[in-house]
């Protein structure tokens, strides 16, 4: 987790596409099909509400960050951007 | 009860072709992991994209469960009316353990709030018979049997019994167990592993050698002969003599019940004997995959060399592929010498 405070958005960016693809078994997909601001659940990528705490337990292993308030949660898991500006941001606060 | 379709999936591909090319071809090395020989599905054989989205979540043992239940119905041809049913049973020694031990790992390592709700779900004994019933549409009576000495004879006993009960017209029945390093560990320790890769099920021995197999077998069962048919299901005896004469006996010796000296007395009556577990490997569900041997007998009236013919006995063994006429097979399990089941299958 320490090594995450030295990366800049875009490596973050990446980790969290491979570290989706891996924990969502998402097989067919590329880490570079996933756009930075594509959305993620609904009509976007296609995940849904077990994908959602698939992604918190996700966040908390790999980052040490837990999401407990859901209506947060929404915005955070908008797409691979906004995660990663809350992974950028938290880590480097603690 | 009638078999009107047949899916496999097992260490040399999937499908009932496979199956049968793989009887044709005989025995064939395991893959060796550390010195350990195992009859290992590859994950190329687990991957369908027309249903890579319906089973994304599911796990190894699951995707040998659909693969092989999906193949039964598509190769029994039946079209179900919007007013039919299909009941699916799904029996297993040991069920999803690798996504279980996985789970329980990830609690140790994570603490409780860090483990995937996914892992959890697949890790479920259940969780294989409704990525079936998932992928199918059913909305039929679906049940997971676990039993360790026969869980395939009772899963058709079930299936016998709500075919009779007019539950259902036709049953998806099959067996799924997966190998596993836990597993692996566990045999290493308890069981004696063949060294030279080779299961000996003409032997009789009371402590055989086993090579650890893996993969999932499933029938489609009707109550009436279809258009598509192995065979009938005329018997089915967990303990007790059979009523039936058969032309041979196919049995379940694979070094993986222990003492497998009870098997000789079965198989001295002089019949033609045959054993098709080093082929695909010794497994607790290992009677489902002779059984699906004994109904492509059937069939294509067709015997199977024996792939390892070792045999001290002077037994009349299967020695050779040819064509043949037969009308019916027993498949015989032992666990216990009190425990002797027996299926019987005819033309």
């Amino acid at each position: 987790m320490e090594e995450v405070k030295e990366m800049n958005l875009a490596d973050i960016r990446k980790l969290l596409k491979e570290l989706l693809i891996e924990s969502l078994s998402l097989e067919d997909i590329q880490p570079d099909e996933i756009a930075d601001d594509e959305i993620l659940f609904g009509e976007g990528l296609g995940l849904d509400s077990l994908d959602a705490v698939e992604i918190v337990v996700l966040l908390q292993r790999n980052f040490g960050l837990e999401v407990k308030d859901m209506k947060q949660g929404k915005e955070i898991f908008y797409s691979i951007d906004t995660l990663a500006r809350y992974v950028y941001n938290n880590t480097r606060i603690k | 009860m009638f078999i009107s379709g047949i899916g496999i999936i097992f260490t040399r591909g999937r499908g009932i072709d496979s199956f049968e090319n793989a009887l044709m071809q005989g025995w064939t090395d395991p893959s060796w992991t550390d010195s350990f020989p195992a009859y290992r599905v590859a994950k190329e054989v687990l991957s369908d994209a027309a249903l890579s989205k319906k089973i994304r979540r599911a796990d190894k043992f699951s995707k040998m469960a659909v693969f092989s239940a999906l193949d039964a119905f598509k190769d029994s041809g039946i079209t179900l009316n919007s007013n039919e049913t299909i009941g699916i049973i799904l029996a297993t020694a040991f069920g999803p353990h690798t996504t279980t031990f996985s789970f329980i790992d990830d609690i140790l390592d994570y603490g409780d709030a860090g483990v995937s709700p996914t892992k959890f779900s697949n890790s479920v004994h259940n969780a294989a018979a409704s990525y079936i019933s998932t992928v199918l549409g059913s909305c039929g009576p679906t049940v997971t049997l676990t039993d360790f000495s026969y869980p395939f004879q009772n899963a058709l006993l079930l299936a016998e019994s709500w075919l009779k009960e007019e539950r259902c017209k036709h049953v998806l029945c099959g067996c799924v167990d997966e190998l596993s390093v836990v597993m692996e560990y566990a045999c290493k320790m308890k069981m004696k592993t063949a060294e030279d890769g080779k299961i000996r099920p003409f032997l009789f021995s009371d402590c055989p050698v086993s090579v650890l197999g893996e993969g999932a077998a499933f029938f489609m069962l009707s109550e009436e002969k279809c258009k598509n048919n192995y065979g009938e299901v005329s018997e089915i005896k967990l303990f007790g003599e059979s009523k039936n004469n058969p032309d041979i006996i196919i049995i379940d010796a694979d070094g993986m019940t222990g003492d497998e000296s009870d098997y000789e007395k079965i198989s001295n009556t002089g019949l033609p004997l045959a054993g098709y577990s080093p082929v695909f490997g010794s497994m607790k569900i290992g009677s489902a995959f002779n059984f699906a041997a004994a109904s492509l007998m059937l069939k294509k009236q067709h015997v199977y060399r024996c792939p390892v013919l070792d045999n001290h006995s002077q037994m009349n063994l299967c020695s050779s592929t040819s064509e043949t006429n037969i009308t019916g097979i027993n498949c015989v399990r032992i666990c216990r010498s009190d425990q002797i089941s027996i299926i019987n299958i005819k033309k």
